[in-house]
């Protein structure tokens, strides 16, 4: 009796607490974005973006190198550490992406293929290493969507990795201005977040091609499926 | 039967009538058409205990009923899981898979580590068939949160409903147990409250207007 007091207690406190805090119109909203959004426009919104945010870290990172070879060292650290603060952002938005791309590429029946995660564009050892390991994996699955799934795990990983990367590299070169080693590692750091960002942009391409291929009565009878019974 | 649990037996009778009302005036048994059933069968067993009390208020009455609700309530579980992942193939899968993993548990346990249901030990195999349908709605409800699944606020309310009451069903049949018959009088009245609460909450849930965004393609 005590165990079935316990197990209903653990159940009813992760239903409320779920369901409690489920926002029915929110995820409606993001349904509605996916089944409306104008696929070509989101690609090059998504591209402009990810170019923006590259210039903006590079930028900086480029005026913190100057300060250093100019032996302004603060201001380097300053300005090294807004480099930082950009791809943090970037970061952020991408990782959020990410785990929107999870969700809704469920809702496709098929996926457009992609091509197995390679090492070969990146520098990192952590992210060659998790690259590698994908590639592996990546064999080993068969659905398309479980591939599709393992890409935005690795990405996900990758931006995490980088983060982590920059941020101990930004630490490491406030120790020590002199050094070159940790603004060498921040450089690779950002060739790095570049190619998760190309990426980044073949996976969401991929699955607007594979939500599009959804023609427009599927998409209102799946509307009318997630939405319906609203009066 | 007391009159306060006559009284509570009326007003659930009420409750009942109003919730039955909003499911049809708002068309809510197609979100669940099993939740329908089970109000009806609420209904129909409240009406033939209170009305007729000598003739159903009897431990053979209360066993069949009582099995009718609890294959309801599974159903209830069941149809809000599919109903939830129908549309979406790739979360409908694991879905699947949850639900049958807990259904072989749930049936395990029922035949093998429970006792062979009676009305002088419900307290023994009540509770498991309880928790057993709260763990249906509960892996229910992680799946939809977790998959970001679209539900209905309805079907969000039957689970947010249910729940709590069979938690507090298995906590009275426990206080049943430890107190024995004599307890049975607070015991079913703290029931019949809790489950009047119930039913009022589930009929305001069907009475509500529920808004949602335009079908797509029609706004920018």
């Amino acid at each position: 009796m005590t165990l079935e007091i316990a197990l209903s207690t653990v159940g009813c406190a992760l239903l409320c607490y779920t369901l409690g805090r489920y926002n029915r119109t929110l995820t409606l909203q993001r349904w509605h974005f996916v089944l409306n959004a104008p696929e070509r426009q989101a690609i090059d919104s998504l591209r402009e973006r990810m170019q923006l945010d590259s210039a903006l870290a590079r930028q900086a990172f480029e005026s913190a190198g100057h300060a250093r070879e100019s032996e302004r060292h603060p201001d380097a650290l300053t300005i090294l550490r807004v480099a930082l603060s950009i791809l943090e952002d970037a970061g952020a938005d991408r990782l959020t992406r990410l785990r929107a791309m999870s969700v809704y590429s469920r809702m496709v029946r098929a996926i457009k293929p992609l091509p197995p995660p390679s090492a070969r564009p990146f520098r990192g050892a952590e992210l060659r290493a998790a690259a590698s390991v994908a590639g592996l994996l990546h064999r080993l699955l068969v659905g398309a969507e479980e591939r599709f799934r393992l890409w935005l795990l690795v990405l996900g990983l990758g931006v995490r990795i980088v983060l982590r990367g920059g941020r101990q590299s930004t630490e490491a070169a406030a120790r020590a201005p002199q050094r070159p080693r940790p603004w060498e590692a921040f450089a690779r750091g950002m060739d790095d977040f570049d190619a998760l960002d190309s990426s980044h942009l073949t996976a969401f391409e991929a699955l607007v091609v594979s939500l599009s291929a959804v023609d427009r009565g599927d998409r209102l009878r799946l509307w009318e499926q997630i939405a319906g019974g609203s009066r | 039967m007391t009159d306060l649990q006559l009284v509570v037996a009326h007003a659930a009778k009420v409750a009942l009538l109003a919730l039955i009302a909003g499911i049809v005036w708002r068309g809510r048994a197609r979100l669940c058409w099993s939740f329908a059933l089970y109000a009806l069968a609420i209904l129909l067993g409240n009406i033939l205990v209170s009305l007729w009390p000598s003739r159903f208020l009897t431990p053979s009455f209360w066993m069949l009923k009582q099995g009718v609700y609890d294959i309801l309530k599974m159903a209830i579980a069941l149809e809000l899981a599919f109903r939830a992942f129908a549309a979406f193939p790739g979360a409908a899968r694991t879905a699947r898979a949850v639900v049958l993993a807990l259904l072989t548990l749930s049936t395990l346990v029922l035949a093998f580590a429970t006792p062979v249901s009676s009305f002088r030990t419900l307290w023994d195999w009540q509770p498991s068939v309880a928790t057993a349908a709260l763990w249906l709605l509960a892996a229910t409800a992680l799946m939809v949160v977790w998959y970001q699944v679209p539900v209905h606020e309805f079907q969000r309310a039957i689970m947010l409903g249910l729940a709590p009451y069979l938690l507090v069903f298995v906590v009275l049949l426990g206080l049943l147990r430890q107190y024995g018959w004599g307890s049975r009088v607070p015991v079913a009245t703290a029931e019949a409250l809790a489950y009047l609460t119930l039913v009022v909450f589930w009929s305001w849930a069907a009475w509500r207007v529920d808004m949602a965004p335009a079908p797509p393609g029609r706004s920018a």
